[in-house]
């Protein structure tokens, strides 16, 4: 509903390496403004609160909880999401990682944690232990136990590296 | 059958769902969108407990972009606006009173949740406060105040041999379970009886997909309904007893569940989302807020009172228990609980007595109800810690004292139960083993730092009660599966295991298999995915609809080919017979035409009644969580760090390991966190934790330094291959293991959740002045 006191404005940044130019509100989360796109669900809205991590994506390489991000703070910015991670149907590292350990079940944590082993591997493809850890302990998985997860975030981090990524 | 090598079942492979889980294609009902779609929010009572004198909706009504509200007024037209399981006592909203802080009072549908929110704030609601209910041991005296004055409408269900039930035995109390088998006197016999007493603490569900539906009832004749929820039949039965609809108008639809761990049983959003949707005729989807999900359904905190005689040597006699359950505001699924409260309280061991009465106390709380362990987590916590405790008290080692009174293998549990159908020294062995039990003494203290270990056996029913399952298995002509059954997939991996039973029975491989989507409408009926009961229920109907395909596969090809049958084998979609290999499809498209066929098979599974089974139908298999942590006490601070922590299940057949192996670790971190922080805290009437900030659950971080968990295979379960249920088990151990190692680090006894660290100061402080 247009709403005089929150008018939209255009906004432009790069979703998943392609030009988005839109238009926003001063209220609008960057979680609702990708969401609310044809092909955008795959991130994930749980706590809200920037607590669980379900709507981790990354904005500028880093992971953002983009449930308490405003999507007028991506203007210009690179934003990543799981749909971007796929390329020709071939799922990443990461993602295969997920996929061959179980590090999921019912799957409502696994976008987010799958950018945040992204962003990790990023910075430091052979991350020790308690890096791994440290890192995955931003988000929540309420089914798994986590060693799944971890033993994913190894498995990706050794796949990358030897395909040279 | 085919004495061919597995090519699916107990393999590593990717689970069915995983492709689209990994990519964020995997559709929620969170993720729902129709045309014209409202959203609905609702407004919360702020008093534990009050009357409401009047409710002004005026103004919320004339506000733009609002296309429904609801209050009693309009709920007063609906034919049945109450809803629960053996009790229906909880209103769509509230009407004459409300009973929790959180209660719903109104609701509105409007173009955003933006726009609903400032409509509620619009409501004027005049309360005239009441006393509030909070203690579960003062909740029955005569001058507590009354959640309800008069009696709600609720059954009693059919119990067999020794068992009861009774609806309001006293005040605020909705439900007693009873459960006796041997002499009262039993005692009488006893060396000695001990009586102690343990407190249970409160947990919220914490599934990340909030409780969410999207409701349409636009056109007056049906109803469509895509809801998180573990199951859509009897939610469909309630909406249609609620509404007066006929069950052939209403279509619920379950798509991937991002977790519920019990709380998505029955209603939660739905009815407030149809009666929205009636009155603005168009689509509303009803989104909870994860602080809402807090009001809307939690754990049992409890008091177990356990009074159990026994020799000197520890051979175990008899187990008298009273248990008070914190049932909250309404009823939900407590009776059930209760009965299963009841029941589980004795532990795997063999006595000559049980008794037990298990009381649904109603207090001025968020309702509870079912959770993943379902009493089973509230009684392994007493029952193993009684153990350790009366081990100690006659000096026998309690892994001794537990190996001495377990159950046999094929053992019934009580008179007219099933046989234990797990080796329950085996597991128990497993752990001793995995631990290094034998070698504790060799444990060095640092200082303060004392260190221990503990062991416990969690204990339950599992496969529900008298719980019927149906299945249809369709091969089209190209040999494509169609898998269509009433289980949802909450994350537990039920897809991926029935579907590998059908693609095992038919010689191919899964892919070929396709999960349906779960629909009312076109699924077989089944009672929810709940009890750990998919692939140990649900399985073998899965199991005969796919022999039963198979059959007539195999009786079509005879038939055409003028043989036996029993030459014939199915692989890979041809018939092999001997060194021939015949393609199926020309075959069925030469005899039923170029368009083809579709043979269809189905199958049923139903635990046969019997009145000499306490529950009335023998239980379907025995859920074991055997577990044991070590432990290192801090004596200066208090604070206990789990440095290991061992679970082992059970699985009978894991029919595909990885998932039995993360629910069998994700139910050990929810125990986990249970033993050392995790629960809600209430102030009286007030939640004061019901955030994810604020309310604690387990990270990455808090991981043991070895944490491990072993699946067995012992092969005995009643399911397809052996199987057995697996994902409550492995949370029921691990309390009172954690518990048993403080004491056998630092002496000190610990019966209240959870075990923290002012507690144990407290505890090693008593010790001290005795």
């Amino acid at each position: 509903m247009p709403d005089r006191l929150d008018p939209r404005f255009d906004l432009s940044f790069t979703l998943n390496g392609a030009p988005v130019d839109t238009a926003t509100t001063t209220a609008t989360t960057l979680a609702d403004l990708l969401r609310d796109r044809r092909d955008g669900r795959g991130t994930k809205l749980a706590c809200e609160r920037a607590v669980c991590g379900a709507c981790t994506v990354l904005v500028d390489d880093v992971p953002r909880a983009s449930c308490s991000v405003f999507a007028f703070e991506v203007e210009g910015s690179a934003v990543r999401t799981v749909e971007g991670l796929t390329h020709d149907g071939e799922l990443s590292s990461v993602q295969a990682a997920f996929a061959d350990n179980s590090a999921f079940q019912c799957g409502f944590c696994t976008a987010g944690m799958i950018l945040l082993t992204e962003a990790l591997l990023a910075r430091d493809p052979d991350p020790d232990d308690a890096t791994i850890r440290d890192w995955i302990s931003s988000n929540i998985c309420r089914c798994t136990g986590y060693n799944l997860i971890l033993e994913a975030v190894r498995d990706a981090a050794r796949r990358k590296r030897e395909a040279g990524q | 059958m085919t004495d061919m090598p597995l090519r699916t079942i107990g393999r590593p492979d990717r689970r069915i769902d995983a492709g689209e889980k990994v990519s964020g294609q995997a559709t929620y009902t969170a993720d729902i969108d129709l045309p014209g779609m409202l959203h609905a929010k609702v407004l919360r009572s702020p008093h534990g407990h009050a009357r409401i004198r009047s409710i002004d909706a005026a103004a919320a009504r004339a506000m733009p972009g609002v296309h429904a509200v609801l209050t009693r007024d309009e709920t007063a037209v609906i034919p049945m606006p109450v809803y629960g399981y053996f009790i229906k006592d909880q209103p769509i909203v509230a009407t004459d009173k409300v009973r929790y802080e959180g209660d719903i009072v109104a609701a509105v549908a409007a173009v955003d949740e933006g726009t609903a929110n400032r409509a509620l704030a619009a409501i004027r609601v005049e309360y005239e406060p009441l006393p509030v209910v909070t203690d579960l041991e003062s909740a029955s005296d005569p001058h507590a105040a009354e959640l309800f004055e008069d009696a709600p409408v609720g059954i009693v269900p059919k119990y067999g041999q020794g068992a009861s039930g009774e609806l309001r035995p006293r005040r605020n109390v909705c439900y007693r379970f009873s459960y006796e088998t041997g002499p009262a006197d039993a005692f009488a016999d006893c060396d000695h009886v001990f009586e102690d007493v343990f407190h249970f603490s409160r947990m919220h569900h914490f599934h990340l997909e909030p409780f969410v539906c999207v409701a349409d009832w636009s056109r007056e004749d049906r109803i469509e309904l895509w809801t998180s929820c573990q199951n859509p039949f009897p939610v469909r039965k309630e909406i249609a007893r609620i509404f007066g609809m006929a069950e052939n108008r209403i279509a619920v639809r379950v798509p991937y569940i991002g977790g519920g761990f019990g709380s998505k049983n029955n209603c939660k959003t739905e009815p407030i989302a149809l009666a929205l949707s009636r009155i603005a005729g168009r689509p509303v989807r009803f989104c909870l807020t994860l602080e809402e999900g807090f009001l809307t359904n939690t754990q049992h905190a409890a008091i177990l009172k356990v009074k159990t005689g026994v020799m000197q040597d520890g051979t175990l006699i008899a187990r008298d228990s009273e248990i008070l359950l914190d049932s909250g505001a309404y009823s939900d699924g407590s009776p059930l609980v209760a009965e299963k409260a009841g029941y589980r309280i004795p532990g795997p061991y063999r006595y000559k007595r049980i008794g037990t009465d298990c009381y649904c106390v109603m207090t001025n709380t968020a309702p509870a109800g079912p959770f993943r362990g379902f009493g089973g987590t509230q009684t392994s916590w007493a029952c193993e810690s009684q153990i350790d405790m009366i081990a100690h008290r006659l000096g026998i080692d309690p892994y001794e004292m537990r190996r001495k009174n377990l159950i046999d293998l094929g053992e019934p549990f009580v008179p007219g139960e099933s046989g234990m159908d797990s080796d329950l020294r085996e597991g128990l062995d497993l752990v001793v083993r995995e631990l290094g039990y034998r070698r504790r003494d060799e444990l060095k203290d640092d200082g303060p730092v004392k260190r221990g270990m503990g062991l416990a056996i969690g204990f339950k029913d599992g496969g529900g009660v008298n719980k019927p399952a149906l299945a249809r298995v369709k091969v089209s002509t190209n040999g494509d599966i169609f898998l269509q059954c009433g289980t949802a997939e909450i994350g537990q991996g039920a897809h991926t295991a029935l579907s590998s039973v059908v693609a095992e029975r038919l010689g191919t491989d899964r892919a070929r298999v396709r999960y349906m989507p779960v629909d009312t409408d076109h699924s077989p009926f089944d009672q929810g995915t709940n009890a750990s009961s998919a692939i140990s229920v649900m399985g073998q109907a899965v199991d005969r609809a796919t022999l039963a395909v198979r059959r007539q596969i195999l009786d079509f090809a005879a038939e055409m080919l003028d043989c036996p049958a029993d030459e014939l084998e199915l692989v890979d979609w041809e018939i092999r017979r001997g060194n021939e290999a015949h393609p199926l499809a020309p075959m069925i498209m030469g005899y039923y035409g170029g368009t083809g066929w579709e043979f269809v098979g189905e199958g049923f599974h139903k635990a046969e009644n019997s009145h000499a089974a306490p529950l009335e139908a023998p239980c379907v298999f025995w859920e074991i969580g055997w577990g044991g942590a070590q432990v290192a006490v801090d004596t200066e601070t208090g604070k206990v760090t789990v440095e290991k922590l061992f679970v082992t299940g059970d699985a009978g057949r894991a029919i595909h390991p990885l998932a039995c192996r993360g629910q069998d670790e994700g139910a050990a971190l929810m125990g986990l966190s249970q033993a050392l922080f995790e629960r809600m805290i209430y102030d009286g009437s007030r939640l004061v934790n019901g955030d994810a900030l604020t309310y604690r659950v387990p990270l990455a971080d808090d991981l043991p330094e070895d944490f491990r968990s072993i699946t067995q295979e012992q092969g005995h379960g009643p399911g397809p291959f052996g199987a057995k249920g697996m994902g409550e088990g492995g949370m029921l151990p691990v309390a009172s293991a954690i518990a048993n190692a403080i004491y056998d680090a630092a002496g000190v006894r610990l019966t209240e959740l959870p075990l923290s660290p002012e507690r144990v100061l407290a505890a090693l402080a008593a010790k001290d002045a005795e």
